[in-house]
């Protein structure tokens, strides 16, 4: 395995020698997958195929085994992820006010479906089961700012202000 | 052991301590429910299926594969409440499976149609919703259709306990949970089939079945396999005369259900329609047909001649590694006292000379392992040369479950790198710099002298010729030899401590150790290492430390048991010993003349060349491929004047032969096998040969000897067999019929016939080098090796595995590879100074620099003919380069 730099499926270099830090840290700890994971999606910001299968290289663990464990838990990420992730609460709450109508505007107006990062990685579109603010309903979270009581015909203006705020930088 | 009493369903049974309640009512007959749950596999407790109402101190409701048993305990199966329970959940099991059974494979032999069935399950409370996932077939040999899948979970446990694969695992979670690989990239993995063996429903799917035939239209026959020298038990289902797959039986067999790819997937051989259809005469360097008798009749007339005009010592004859006992015991008989030659050979002896006799020195002395099954009681395993992920699949199974049951320590050591998947604690992977194996060897008994690991009193005791050790090893040093085999001293202390540790040992040399130049020196070390390690043990009845020689073939064993070698008439008894020749001559009713048991120190093949041979019979096997010195063979072949070749296929040396006769495969034809346990084991006869006139191997020579003048009243190898138990003393106490039931290991009878309080013996060598000169036109050294996927003629001619693995790579280190700008996939030659080979590089960290490895079961590649001799030196340049 080239620990060098390898490309990729999105066709971008990755510094591996960041997961062999990881790995590193980790040697001779037994159960060290998920703090190794962690650690890699911490520097990387997503688990990437060749990062993965250079884990999967060094502690003998099949890399099938690795993306089981990787996908089972929603903290991780085989896909580059946007610098800001948007979460569409689709709690029961949110739901009777229309949370569906929130995501499906959210995802025309960004052009990213459900789950997926906007092509220029600036947005992530998520849906979440329950962000606790039913008071807000319908809510989502822009990062870590709670925005309430949203209209299908009102989102849109949230993304924009966004944007315009040059917070996207 | 202890052991517990319980009742499962008003029924008393007796079960020992820690089984838990579906292991005890499967064990006694009882039936309970269940999906997930496999003896072979760990306990995974997901289907739901088999909840039991079980009363302890309390009543209450358990899961039988999960729950242990317990003293006085009371299990009902089948309570109203429990089949309740176990409809709702079939119900939502089935709420979205497919139900597509009439066009399933798996219809008929299905788990989940089997319980929906008895559970009368229709119809369901709920709207069933389909999952419509795509069928995956990403691959030749294995379809998944998650459609079916119930997320038992068994294929994800046999790939990673079984198989040590991992390659399929469970992705995602809750609903969206399904079984397959990372990034879904098409399965990469060793085709083993254990998935599909262990699915209990139709989601894993054999692509070579395909709609061919429904389970309860097969007969199910089972033989065993026709590949390496594991010797599993494989099951053939046929429908109307032809072989439509090949299944196992957890139950029967050596493998327990486990197999291969060439033993899962590659039968389709048997009905290839490149197989020999007729009897073969070459004239004017044509082949035309002709009858059996004509044939024979010619055959006879030429051989005739030749013994007129030049004595029978001018004919040769090659015995088959693949043939059966019987075949072989005959063709020596045959040759011997028919063509009245005793040059004869076969092609495992002709690659490892020294090992026949070492082999019966070790099962004399009780070193010899008397059963593969001892690697799965191992505490400790030892592979020193052997490549048992891709030369014994299935014994590297076995080597696994004493990973898992036994917490066996292992110690792999090769000259390459070597792909072994385990999960040992003490995993300990050594390579040695070539040529230095003995060295090594060397350095692990002086550890263990040095270090006293074992009880070096006991062992004076016991072997009468211990004083002569501290005088060989006086001036041999760790550090020496640490510096030659390119082994830490470290290591090779950890190793030494390893193998000494209490429990059994086994050691398993391979191939690389035997056919090497150095093979006699190093067996003999190896034998002395165990002799030590044995010779300390406490008196247990039950020798610690047993070796197991690797041999390439289903029947390498037996072909060699059965004498066809120069050196030994069947049973090793030495031809040049004159009461061994009387002893057979009284038993055949034959005189041999004196001259022909005279010693040749040159091969069948060296006497081929120098024009000694005018006539060669040659069974089943392909020399000119598959011997380490093509050029030699094929010069011999040339010089030698009448060729007989019998075979299943055309193969390379039957092209060159003058007549050539069509035999039968395994399927067609009784017999027995000898694997490398030496387990005698009896194939059955399934199917009639059609669209081809064979005959087997025994009827050919039978008719043969009939033409020559000799009468065999053999009828079928029954009669064979019960000659062989007379004549070949190890063969001894062997029944046709009994073999039906049980296998016949001959060495622990050979063994346990053995003198328990003599002494040992050590056998001293030098510890000396293989040195291999340096080429400055050859830079490099050619390393030969043993694939998963292919061996010999058959399974070149199985599509399968053809398809699976249609390319031969030439290994080599990424070093060397990056001096000569070569990349992965890039068309390199390897060139000797006889011949070279064009094929596609694979550049990998698993060949040391300045060797270069190509495996040579791909019999299309001839890159035998490139070698001269066991290490080769070549040299590797790109395709487009010098050309």
């Amino acid at each position: 395995m080239n620990t060098t730099n390898e490309k990729s499926i999105q066709g971008e270099a990755i510094d591996l020698s960041k997961v062999e830090k990881a790995v590193e840290k980790y040697k001779n700890v037994k159960g060290a997958l998920i703090p190794i994971l962690q650690m890699v999606q911490a520097e990387i910001g997503y688990l990437p195929a060749p990062a993965i299968d250079l884990i999967s290289e060094r502690l003998n663990i099949s890399a099938s085994e690795i993306v089981g464990v990787a996908t089972f838990y929603a903290q991780f990420h085989l896909v580059p992820r946007g610098q800001h992730i948007i979460k569409v609460c689709c709690g029961t709450a949110c739901h009777v006010k229309g949370a569906k109508k929130i995501a499906e505007k959210l995802s025309k107006t960004l052009d990213v479906s459900l789950g997926m990062t906007t092509k220029d990685k600036v947005f992530t579109l998520e849906e979440v089961a329950c962000l606790g603010a039913c008071s807000l309903a319908p809510v989502m979270m822009v990062d870590e700012n709670v925005h309430g009581k949203l209209a299908s015909d009102t989102v849109a203006d949230v993304i924009k202000e966004i944007k315009e705020s040059g917070f996207s930088q | 052991m202890k052991t517990i009493n319980l009742v499962v369903d008003d029924k008393t049974i007796t079960v020992p301590e820690g089984t838990n309640i579906f292991q005890a009512s499967l064990d006694n007959g009882i039936y309970i429910p269940g999906l997930c749950y496999h003896p072979k596999l760990s306990q995974f407790g997901g289907c739901r299926l088999c909840m039991v109402e079980v009363t302890e101190r309390r009543t209450a409701h358990r899961f039988a594969c999960a729950h242990p048993v317990s003293e006085g305990m009371i299990v009902k199966v089948n309570t109203p409440k429990v089949v309740r329970y176990r409809r709702s959940v079939m119900e939502y099991l089935l709420a979205h499976h497919e139900l597509s059974c009439p066009t399933c494979d798996k219809a008929g032999e299905c788990s989940l149609q089997d319980i929906t069935h008895e559970l009368m399950l229709s119809p369901s409370r709920f709207n069933a919703v389909r999952m419509n996932a795509p069928v995956v077939r990403d691959n030749p040999i294995l379809e998944l259709n998650r459609n079916r899948c119930v997320l038992c979970g068994r294929c994800v446990s046999a790939c990673k306990e079984i198989e040590g694969v991992g390659a399929i695992d469970f992705q995602k979670r809750g609903i969206k949970t399904y079984v397959g690989t990372a990034f879904d990239k098409p399965l990469d993995c060793s085709f083993c089939g254990g998935c599909l063996a262990v699915c209990p429903t139709g989601s894993w799917q054999d692509r070579t079945l395909e709609f061919r035939g429904r389970p309860w239209e097969f007969k199910k026959t089972q033989t065993i396999c026709p590949y390496c020298a594991v010797g599993c038990t494989i099951v053939l289902n046929t429908k109307s005369g032809s072989v439509r797959r090949v299944t196992s039986d957890d139950y029967i067999g050596i493998n327990e259900g486990n197999l291969c790819i060439k033993g899962r997937f590659g039968h389709e051989f048997i009905h290839s329609a490149e197989r020999l259809k007729t009897p073969l005469i070459k004239k004017d360097g044509a082949f035309h047909p002709s009858s059996w008798d004509d044939a024979l009749e010619y055959i006879s007339k030429r051989f005739q001649q030749i013994i007129n005009e030049h004595g029978g010592k001018a004919i040769g004859g090659i015995g088959s590694e693949k043939c059966t006992n019987e075949d072989n015991y005959l063709f020596q008989k045959f040759c011997r006292s028919v063509l009245r030659t005793n040059t004869i050979d076969n092609l495992s002896n002709l690659r490892s000379p020294s090992l026949n006799s070492l082999m019966y020195e070790s099962v004399i002395r009780g070193i010899a392992s008397t059963s593969l099954k001892e690697i799965e009681h191992a505490n400790t395993l030892f592979f020193f040369g052997t490549d048992m992920t891709e030369a014994h699949p299935v014994a590297g199974t076995m080597a696994r479950k004493a990973i898992r049951m036994n917490n066996a320590s292992l110690i792999i050591a090769n000259i390459r790198t070597i792909s072994f998947s385990g999960t040992a604690k003490n995993d300990i992977r050594l390579t040695y710099s070539f040529g230095s194996q003995i060295p090594f060897i060397h350095a692990l008994i002086k550890i263990i002298i040095d270090e006293k690991l074992i009880d070096l009193k006991k062992a004076e005791s016991s072997i009468s010729n211990f004083h002569e050790l501290p005088l060989a090893f006086d001036t041999f040093s760790v550090k020496e030899a640490s510096q030659v085999t390119g082994i830490s001293e470290e290591m090779m202390r950890t190793t030494a401590r390893l193998l000494t540790k209490s429990g059994n040992c086994c050691i398993v040399c391979g191939r690389d150790v035997e056919e090497d130049p150095l093979s006699r020196d190093t067996i003999k070390a190896l034998m002395n290492l165990c002799v030590l390690m044995n010779a300390s043990s406490p008196d247990t009845g039950h020798s610690k430390a047993s070796l197991l020689f690797s041999r390439s073939h289903n029947n390498s064993q037996g072909v060699n048991d059965m004498g066809v070698v120069p050196e030994f008439f069947p049973g090793y008894s030495t031809t040049s010993d004159v009461s061994n020749r009387e002893n057979i001559e009284k038993q055949w009713g034959v005189k041999f003349s004196d001259d022909i048991f005279m010693r040749e120190s040159k091969n069948i093949f060296e006497l081929a060349r120098n024009g000694a041979l005018k006539g060669l019979y040659i069974m089943g096997e392909n020399p000119l491929v598959s011997y380490p010195n093509g050029k030699e063979v094929l010069e011999a072949f040339q010089k030698t004047g009448f060729i007989v070749v019998q075979d299943v296929f055309l193969t390379e040396t039957a092209q060159l032969a003058d007549v050539v006769l069509p035999t039968v495969t395994f399927a067609e034809k009784e017999g027995t096998f000898t694997n490398m346990g030496m387990t005698v084991q009896r194939l059955n006869k399934i199917i009639q040969p059609s669209g081809v006139d064979a005959k087997p191997d025994w009827q050919i020579i039978c008719e043969f000897a009939k033409k020559m003048g000799y009468s065999y009243s053999y009828a079928s190898p029954k009669d064979i067999l019960s000659e062989i138990e007379s004549v070949v003393p190890i063969y001894s106490g062997i029944n046709y019929d009994r073999l039906k039931r049980k296998e016949f290991y001959w060495a622990s009878s050979v063994s346990g016939s053995r003198n328990k309080s003599a002494k040992y013996l050590l056998n001293i060598v030098q510890p000396e080098s293989l040195e291999i000169k340096q080429n400055k036109d050859f830079p490099f050294v050619l390393l030969t090796g043993v694939s998963l996927n292919h061996q010999g003629t058959f399974s070149r001619y199985s599509n399968a595995l053809v398809s699976v693995s249609p390319e031969c790579f030439a290994e080599m280190n990424r070093k060397d590879a990056q001096k000569m700008n070569i990349h992965d996939g890039d068309a390199v030659v390897i060139e000797s100074s006889q011949n070279k080979v064009t094929l596609k590089a694979k550049v990998t960290g698993k060949s040391p620099e300045g060797i270069v490895f190509v495996s040579e079961d791909y019999e299309w590649i001839p890159i035998n003919l490139v070698r001269t001799g066991v290490y080769t030196p070549v040299k590797i340049y790109k395709e487009t380069g010098q050309i």
